[in-house]
C-alpha cells in the first residue's frame, strides 16, 4: 500500500490532486437510504468510489467536525464567503484511514441533513437505512414512489 | 508524483498559492488557479445510480428521477461557484443538466441538479456530468 505523504498543512484540493493520481476508485456496494420529506420519495446516497479510497487511504480527509463547522458558518445571517477553510480543511490533523463501516458513517455526518442522522431512529419507523446496493428496487420504474419499508425493523 | 517546473519554480501536490502565467495576446498574466475547474463527476442515472469518475466529489444522492444531489469534499468559498453540465441518452434523447436556485440553494459543498428534457420532463440518462468552477475555501 502506497504512503500518504504528510499532508497537514496542504489543501485539501491537493491532497485530493494526489489521490486521484495514487489510489485505485473504490466502488463501496453499499449504499444509504434516507427520508428528509414527507412530500419527498426515498433519497439514495451513492458514496463516490475516488472519496472512499480516500477515506480507507487515511491521512488525506479533514474530521467531519470540520464540515460542520463550515456549515454553521455559512448559516450565519451575515455570511458572504468561508474564511476558515486554512484552519478548518487545510491545517487541520488529517483523520487516519476508516474501515468501509466507518467511511459510510462519515459520509453520512458530511453528506446527509442533520435531522436525518441525528433522529433516524426516533419515530415509528426509520428515517435512514444502510443497504446493499442490490437491496434497491431493480429497475427505476416507480422511482418517484420508492419509500423506505415501514415494517422494517431497526437493528439493536 | 507528478511535478511541474516553471522557470526554476517545482509545482506539486504540495504547493499552495497560484500559478499565473502570461497571458493570450502576451500583454499581461492571468491567474491559472482561477481558470482551472474545481470539481467534476461524470455518472450514470440508469438503474442504480452511479459515478464512473470523478474529482472532488463525496457522494451522490439519487433524489428520484432525473434529480441528482453532487457533494464536494473541498468545499468552495461559498454557494456563488458556476456550474456548468450536460446529459444524454442517445441521438434523439437529449438532456439538459440544470439547477433549480430558487427551490434548492446551492451551498459551498453541495447543489442538486435536475436532469430533463426541453419540455421539462425529467430524465435518467445514461450520461451525466457536472463541472464546478469557482473559488475553494
Amino acid at each position: 500500500m502506497i504512503q500518504t505523504p504528510e499532508f497537514q498543512g496542504t489543501h485539501l484540493w491537493n491532497r485530493l490532486s494526489w489521490a486521484k493520481e495514487n489510489l485505485e476508485m473504490y466502488r463501496s456496494e453499499y449504499c444509504v437510504v434516507y427520508e428528509d420529506s414527507m412530500d419527498e420519495c426515498a433519497k439514495v446516497l451513492h458514496p463516490d468510489p475516488n472519496w472512499m479510497a480516500c477515506a480507507l487511504q487515511g491521512g488525506i480527509l479533514p474530521p467531519v467536525s470540520s464540515y460542520w463547522e463550515l456549515k454553521k458558518d455559512e448559516a450565519k445571517p451575515d455570511f458572504v464567503k468561508h474564511t476558515r477553510g486554512p484552519e478548518l480543511l487545510h491545517n487541520m490533523k488529517p483523520i487516519g484511514p476508516m474501515t468501509e463501516e466507518e467511511a459510510i458513517e462519515y459520509l453520512i455526518m458530511k453528506d446527509v441533513p442533520e435531522s436525518v442522522w441525528r433522529e433516524w431512529d426516533t419515530g415509528n419507523q426509520p428515517k435512514m437505512v444502510i443497504c446493499k446496493k442490490d437491496q434497491l428496487p431493480p429497475t427505476r420504474e416507480w422511482r418517484n414512489a420508492w419509500k423506505i419499508n415501514p415494517e422494517l425493523k431497526i437493528a439493536a | 508524483m507528478s511535478v511541474l517546473e516553471l522557470n526554476g519554480r517545482v509545482f506539486d501536490a504540495s504547493t499552495t498559492g497560484t500559478l499565473t502565467l502570461t497571458s493570450e495576446g502576451g500583454a499581461t498574466t492571468t491567474d491559472v488557479t482561477q481558470g482551472l475547474d474545481k470539481s467534476w463527476v461524470n455518472w450514470n442515472c440508469t438503474g442504480t445510480a452511479a459515478v464512473r469518475d470523478s474529482f472532488n466529489h463525496s457522494s451522490l444522492t439519487d433524489n428520484g428521477t432525473g434529480d441528482f444531489t453532487l457533494t464536494v469534499s473541498s468545499a468552495m468559498t461559498n454557494g456563488d461557484y458556476c456550474r456548468s453540465g450536460m446529459a444524454g441518452h442517445a441521438a434523439n434523447s437529449q438532456q439538459v443538466v440544470s439547477q433549480a436556485e430558487a427551490n434548492t440553494v446551492a451551498t459551498a459543498t453541495q447543489g442538486r441538479y435536475v436532469i430533463a428534457y426541453a419540455n421539462h420532463n425529467l430524465e435518467d440518462s445514461a450520461y451525466a456530468g457536472v463541472v464546478l468552477h469557482g473559488d475553494l475555501a
